[in-house]
């Protein structure tokens, strides 16, 4: 459950820009989670449904989380495949040595506040 | 639905409220305390391992044995990470190299900030601030230690033969950000059902770039190619 540090790090995040704008209440969180970031999306919601209600600024926000793709290149031709799922093999080559690049991001991307 | 503007965003939609447009890592603050880490541990003369694994797959053990084979001629020392009690540093401080623990009390992994006050303390160890390999043993979990760069420069995961082949596929992650897999107790191999060759084509396919090394801590087996590696990732 390294998702509930995680979730920690955001809300004083969160804090952290409330004080820069001035601003005492957050309406909506939109976070950006990769598919090899190692993080279970259903339970950082679950972290932050329960931590984001002990605090005053945080208590009715809602959080909004989207997948990004990553990307696999295919060791056999160099195709680059852009896909949520793990592919089995390359579909140009039948390759299944495939590195995967990016899709491990755990990205804040946009806070409203009011 | 929003009577100034007819908006459906959320009920209690508010027109004084700002969109702030962050676009900034979660883990952007754990990035930089690594970096630093990682400048820190090359001051001290050392290359950095960070061993993740589950629970009991020996890598205490794979410390004790490669500080046995290697102490007398590389500096080595450990930065110990468990949940609770010092028992694994109390196992390598008997191996007479510079060792300090972390209990992260109840945490499931090490982070950067926690390396970075590690690396304090172990310096202030007879022989800690000098050093030629840095091992870290992260807390016995195949899941969330991969997730969190401490400013290593080789990151290593092991598996068991009694833990079975089928890891790399559930555990993906540890083994995507690793450069090294580490097969452990061989020497167990003819009472279970581990083919390591399905095990090894399952890691590969997740990490082409793995490098995968079968050994023993207790017959030694393997063991040699290990030492080597060391010695090569320090540059010796």
């Amino acid at each position: 459950m390294h998702e509930m540090s995680l979730v920690q790090g955001l809300l004083s995040q969160l804090h952290g820009l409330a004080r820069e704008h001035n601003k005492s209440k957050v309406i909506t969180v939109r976070m950006e989670i990769g598919p090899l970031s190692g993080v279970v999306i259903d339970s950082f919601q679950f972290g932050f449904d329960i931590l984001s209600k002990e605090a005053p600024l945080t208590r009715e926000a809602s959080l909004v989380i989207e997948s990004s793709p990553a990307t696999y290149r295919c060791c056999g031709c160099g195709l680059e495949i852009e896909t949520e799922q793990r592919p089995d093999a390359c579909p140009a080559c039948t390759e299944t040595l495939l590195i995967p690049q990016g899709g491990d991001d755990i990205i804040l991307r946009q806070v409203e506040m009011e | 639905m929003c009577d100034s503007c007819g908006c459906d965003l959320t009920p209690d939609h508010s027109h004084d409220s700002k969109v702030i447009e962050v676009h900034q890592s979660l883990l952007a603050a754990n990035t930089a305390m690594a970096e630093k880490n990682r400048a820190h541990i090359e001051k001290m003369g050392a290359v950095a391992i960070n061993m993740i694994s589950s629970p009991g797959s020996g890598k205490t053990t794979l410390l004790e044995k490669t500080i046995e084979a290697l102490g007398n001629s590389l500096r080595i020392g450990v930065i110990e990470g468990d949940i609770e009690t010092d028992r694994d540093a109390e196992r390598i401080r008997a191996k007479g190299v510079p060792v300090i623990q972390l209990t992260t009390g109840g945490a499931c992994h090490l982070d950067a900030a926690q390396i970075h006050k590690g690396l304090h303390l172990l310096e202030k160890e007879p022989g800690g601030d000098q050093l030629d390999l840095l091992f870290i043993e992260n807390v016995g979990n195949l899941v969330c230690p991969a997730t969190f760069d401490l400013g290593e420069h080789h990151r290593l995961v092991l598996v068991s033969v009694p833990e079975g082949p089928d890891k790399p596929a559930k555990y993906p992650k540890a083994f995507i950000s690793s450069q090294l897999f580490i097969i452990s107790k061989t020497d167990l191999l003819p009472y279970f059902d581990f083919p390591v060759e399905e095990a090894k084509a399952e890691a590969l396919q997740l990490n082409p770039e793995l490098e995968v090394m079968p050994l023993s801590s207790t017959s030694g087996e393997g063991f040699e190619q290990w030492l080597e590696y060391l010695t090569r990732v320090c540059g010796k």
